[in-house]
């Protein structure tokens, strides 16, 4: 094993939905400070694929190594499952994730959002954990907003507010699920600047975006998924800047 | 000032009676309620069935035959089991079953149905979204339901759970049947002595009003607490 073990590898990962068959056999690797966006047209499988990553879905089929650990399932009359719903909760502690929806907890302000599972799950002591939290606030911009509900804040100041939730965990990896697809587009380009901040800064991503400019500027590697497969991948100026498939050439042609 | 005729001292132990049968049967309701919604939502098949016969059961038969037969049933079961230890291991106890907790028993477990339903109804409203951020935070499923899902859920299940405590309090006046002397069961024995009926019953009349209204203001102080956040109703 290397030194430094890979922060996050998952191979074959199958799932379907019924009859359908949304990943057909899908890997990735994500080493320490890499960027990986995957791309594709909606129903791809990329979101479905984020999940099964940190297990919101439950894969059908393929493994599962976070920081060189493997995951290890069961197979039960439910389908398969995780064998150890404890080594799951401290996996899914490595990993933070930023959703589409941003998904704050509405009964908290910004500020318990953020220490909530430093302190609960991390067992941080309350102190640091608010020191830390303070931090975050000001590098998002949002230092004024401690204090606000979530119901009371705009899109991009919630999705800010949602990526120094999960900064707060100092995550091995940070899973983002289309960030900015809810936003009104004026407020899209606060969010993707902090996201370029940390990918500069050499945090490992695996983002699902439809922001071709994100992907080609900070990416170490693009995945073009269609149909539950991996169409192309590579580096950003390849595939992005010279696409083989007619299918990718068709998706990131100008849409009018 | 309405002269109680003595009695006075005894209908303030009895409200203590009726307040302190209210609260224990709605505390254990509330556990039955949570405990019921959890296995109606859950996907083990025995547990579904059998949370749906306990609330088909309870909501189709009254309040007083449940509480006469859990109460009266109760003791013949208790009987049985002192005799069987007698007979087969020579221990000699006697257990009296005891009014009051058979009183909390009934209501709670008839109570436990309609809570159940009201939390149901109170968990399937709580966005999922916040749900999948706690367990992509990495909280147990434990830290969820006390963290988020608790919480959120209450203010849906605030309206119902005040309305049922409301019935409760006023079904605890059944418990006179099965001997528990709470105010209702001391005004209907002062009224007969003394054939003054209004003398005694206006004052319980009252006494419940003045339980239901603290109460009420009490719900509002926990509908307010539990919708912070959520920019009122």
């Amino acid at each position: 094993m290397a030194a430094t073990p890979t922060p996050l590898e998952v191979r074959n990962i199958k799932k379907r939905f019924g009859d359908t068959e949304v990943l057909k056999g899908l890997s990735l690797q994500a080493q320490k400070g890499d960027v990986i966006t995957l791309i594709g047209a909606s129903g791809s499988g990329k979101s479905t694929f984020l999940r099964c990553m940190n297990l919101l879905e439950q894969p059908d089929d393929g493994d599962l190594i976070v920081h060189g650990e493997p995951i290890r399932f069961k197979t039960t009359k439910h389908g398969r499952e995780p064998e150890d719903w404890k080594q799951v909760v401290q996996m899914r502690a490595k990993l933070s994730m930023v959703f589409q929806s941003f998904n704050l907890w509405a009964h908290m302000t910004l500020l318990e959002n953020i220490i909530e599972a430093p302190i609960h799950v991390l067992k941080k002591p309350k102190k640091e954990a608010l020191e830390h939290a303070h931090a975050l606030l000001d590098r998002v911009g949002l230092t004024a907003r401690a204090n606000a509900y979530p119901a009371q804040m705009s899109g991009g100041q919630q999705q800010r507010g949602a990526i120094a939730r999960a900064l707060a965990m100092d995550p091995e990896v940070m899973l983002f699920d289309e960030p900015t697809s809810a936003l009104d587009p004026e407020l899209v380009g606060d969010v993707l600047k902090v996201m370029h901040g940390l990918a500069e800064e050499g945090r490992t991503m695996v983002v699902v975006t439809h922001e071709m400019g994100f992907a080609r500027d900070v990416s170490s590697q693009v995945i073009y998924l269609h149909q539950g497969l991996v169409e192309e991948a590579g580096p950003p100026d390849q595939v992005l800047g010279n696409p083989q498939s007619p299918r990718l050439q068709q998706f990131l042609a100008p849409k009018y | 000032m309405i002269d109680l005729q003595g009695y006075g001292p005894r209908l303030i132990e009895g409200a203590g009676v009726t307040v302190q049968l209210a609260v224990l049967s709605l505390i254990l309701a509330i556990i039955l309620g949570l405990l019921t919604a959890s296995a109606k939502m859950s996907r083990n098949w025995f547990l579904r069935r059998t949370a749906t016969v306990y609330t088909t059961l309870i909501r189709g038969v009254p309040d007083l035959v449940l509480m006469m037969l859990l109460f009266f049933g109760g003791q013949i079961g208790v009987n049985a089991i002192s005799d069987m230890l007698y007979y087969n291991y020579d221990v000699d106890i006697y257990i009296n079953f005891n009014a009051f907790a058979a009183g909390v028993l009934t209501i709670g477990f008839i109570f436990g149905a309609y809570m159940g339903e009201t939390f149901r109804g109170a968990f399937m409203a709580v966005d999922n979204g916040q749900i999948e951020a706690g367990k992509a935070y990495g909280m147990s499923s434990g830290l969820v339901f006390r963290r988020i899902r608790f919480p959120q859920m209450m203010r849906h299940a605030l309206p119902g759970l005040s309305n049922n405590w409301m019935v409760l309090l006023k079904t605890t006046a059944l418990v006179s049947v099965i001997g528990l002397t709470d105010m209702v069961r001391v005004a209907a024995e002062a009224s007969r002595a003394t054939h003054e009926p209004f003398t005694f019953l206006l004052p319980v009349a009252v006494a419940y009003l003045l339980i239901a209204s603290v109460s009420e203001w009490i719900f509002a102080r926990l509908q307010k607490h539990y919708d912070i956040g959520f920019g009122g109703h």
